[in-house]
């Protein structure tokens, strides 16, 4: 009979397991990695976060309407799980890309036929891409209704709209890298956007394709972008993000109050019939003591019992979004299965594809272009866009959540999202060569 | 002096290091990003003689990327490159005019600007002749006549070439 020590014992056992897997389970080296047994105990779940630094992007405890699906659609989650398929997809992808004029080409289609698995994981690459700027766009679409961009979140939805841009930052990056022609092209419009930039566009321009047109250079620093320094930026920026998520105590309230932060987490909520008391006998504040003072028992057990609707993060939470990561692998595995990343042409500068379409999430943009001057409509209209939406938390004051009393902030950001949406569906279905109306059943020119 | 101003000095000391850093940070990324000056572009190009560009007709030169037109016995010499968004521009034989497929900028013969979203007509580079020879000097490009510019502006000759691929 083996010495147990019985701290290494489960709570409540008297039994020793003998098992093979339960010795090396109490063995000194195993202990060393996994400092405790999994135990299903109030303690033992809130051990499993405290001794994992991976669920420390978690609270140990939250409110239990995060549970509940409608809460956040898990928009944020799932453009992260997306982000951490485009991440792996991208590594097995950079093992067979050159970034070159002369070889890039050949390489995607070497993938096709040379490398085993090698279209569906550019497939998959592809169709997270896009599927991870529709997510995030609707994330800021959902935490706008929410008012989850209220005090004190206001920091948290500016580096949001970041996020958003450095995800459309990937996607522009990453459409060259095939050099096809509906890369070249694609890319060849949207640099050029930047030649309106008053005073500083055509250095600008310069800086961003490396030369009088797309080419090498071009290739070479978008890659450097893509695979470098955009991840480097998202990456940091996402870990404040998660924290301050996490900080700001995960759902919105929907009260005029509106907060609900980490000082309500991890501090037992202060009773509202407290604080007048504390007001009137600060020595006797504190502790039980208030329970003692004479006052109507109705408020005294209002004040004494603060409702605990919290749960322990692990497994309640962390089980919801293994499932969610989980369909989202199977959403976008379904649709690289099916759909294929496309391959046009080896990109030639002489001549232009027609129509030359920017990818979607830009389409509404060059739909924009094909109506207004480019300064305005490439330039002013979207810059004005982000401005507006980084400063929303600071000119929307008003702190309340609930949607009727909001009535003002939703109707104008219902409107300009609507007009979004319709450009960018006018510029997917609608136009066909030089730009021309037309009706998207006759025949497609959607390039996904 | 007191430890506040030491304090001060030293802090100000971390701004102003900081500060230095990221200014080498951003001039060594100016620096690595900034197009080095290319051979490419700058060359005079012979291109042909003057005869062998008839009245009406445009003639790509691939080696310029652009065209030679000869309107009403002008010659031009026009970029291919869409003053809009900078696209290839290609001339349509059917309608004799310049039409973009990407954003739908239409130009006549001479580049000049007939509808679309282009700012201006289409960039010309300096053409001289030098005795029967036609030169074109890659190296000065200047913009497209402004808009409503139409010294050379004809009927289209037929049907448009875009929606028919």
């Amino acid at each position: 009979m083996v010495e147990v020590d019985p701290n290494k014992l489960e709570p409540g056992r008297t039994s020793v397991d003998h098992g093979i897997t339960a010795r090396i389970k109490r063995s000194d080296p195993w202990r060393s990695a996994f400092r405790h047994a999994q135990l299903d105990t109030p303690r033992g779940r809130a051990l499993q976060s405290f001794s994992n630094v991976f669920l420390h992007v978690y609270p140990v405890k939250i409110p239990k309407r995060v549970l509940n699906l409608r809460y956040s659609l898990r928009l944020g989650f799932i453009a992260a799980v997306l982000f951490g398929i485009l991440l792996v997809t991208g590594i097995y992808l950079m093992f067979v890309y050159t970034p070159s004029v002369g070889s890039a080409y050949g390489d995607m289609q070497n993938l096709k036929t040379g490398v085993g698995f090698g279209q569906l994981i550019r497939n998959v690459h592809r169709w997270s891409a896009h599927l991870m700027v529709l997510v995030v766009a609707l994330h800021l679409v959902r935490v706008f209704y929410a008012g989850a961009y209220k005090k004190p979140r206001e920091f948290n939805w500016v580096i949001g709209v970041m996020l958003l841009l450095i995800t459309l930052g990937f996607s522009f990056t990453g459409y060259l890298l095939p050099w096809d022609q509906l890369a070249y092209w694609a890319v060849t419009v949207g640099t050029n956007l930047v030649h309106y930039v008053p005073l500083v566009g055509g250095r600008l321009q310069d800086l961003l394709i490396g030369g009088p047109q797309v080419g090498q250079n071009t290739l070479l620093r978008f890659y450097a972008l893509h695979v470098a320094v955009l991840p480097s930026i998202l990456a940091l920026m996402l870990t404040v993000h998660i924290w301050r998520v996490r900080k700001d105590g995960f759902a919105v309230e929907r009260t005029s109050v509106g907060s609900f932060s980490e000082e309500a987490t991890e501090r037992p909520a202060a009773a509202p019939a407290a604080e007048p008391m504390a007001l009137a006998a600060p020595e006797l504040y504190g502790g039980r003591v208030r329970l003692l003072g004479v006052v109507d028992r109705e408020s005294v057990t209002e004040a004494a019992r603060p409702v605990d609707d919290t749960v322990f993060t692990w497994p309640h939470l962390l089980v919801r979004h293994v499932v969610v990561a989980l369909g989202t692998a199977a959403v976008v595995l379904g649709l690289a299965v099916s759909f294929s990343a496309p391959l046009r042409g080896l990109a030639n500068p002489n001549v232009t594809p027609e129509p030359a379409k920017a990818p979607w999430y830009f389409a509404g943009l060059q739909e924009l272009l094909s109506r207004f001057d480019p300064l305005v409509a490439g330039i002013l209209i979207p810059a004005g866009a982000v401005l507006v939406l980084v400063l929303l938390p600071y000119i929307d004051r008003n702190p309340d959540t609930r949607a009727s009393h909001r009535k003002v902030a939703i109707v104008l950001f219902s409107i300009l999202l609507a007009l979004a949406v319709v450009l960018t569906v006018i510029g997917t279905f609608f136009r066909g060569p030089g730009w021309k109306f037309i009706a998207p059943w006759t025949h497609s020119y959607i390039e996904f | 002096m007191d430890d506040t101003s030491r304090r001060d000095f030293l802090r100000g000391g971390w701004k102003l290091s900081g500060a230095l850093l990221i200014g080498a940070a951003a001039y060594t990324g100016y620096e690595a990003l900034r197009p080095l000056a290319s051979s490419a572009g700058g060359a005079k190009i012979t291109v042909g003689t003057t005869s062998s560009f008839a009245t009406g007709t445009s003639t790509y030169v691939s080696a310029g990327r652009m065209y030679i037109v000869n309107a009403n016995d002008y010659l031009f010499a026009l970029s291919q490159k869409c003053p809009h968004l900078g696209c290839h521009v290609p001339y349509c034989e059917s309608s004799g005019r310049f039409e973009c497929p990407c954003h739908g900028s239409v130009y006549d013969l001479a580049g000049e600007y007939i509808a679309g979203p282009a700012p201006r007509g289409m960039d010309r580079y300096e053409v001289t002749l030098e005795g029967d020879n036609v030169v074109v000097n890659t190296g000065v490009l200047k913009a497209g006549p402004p808009r409503g510019t139409n010294n050379f502006l004809t009927p289209p000759k037929g049907p448009s070439c875009i929606g028919k691929a």
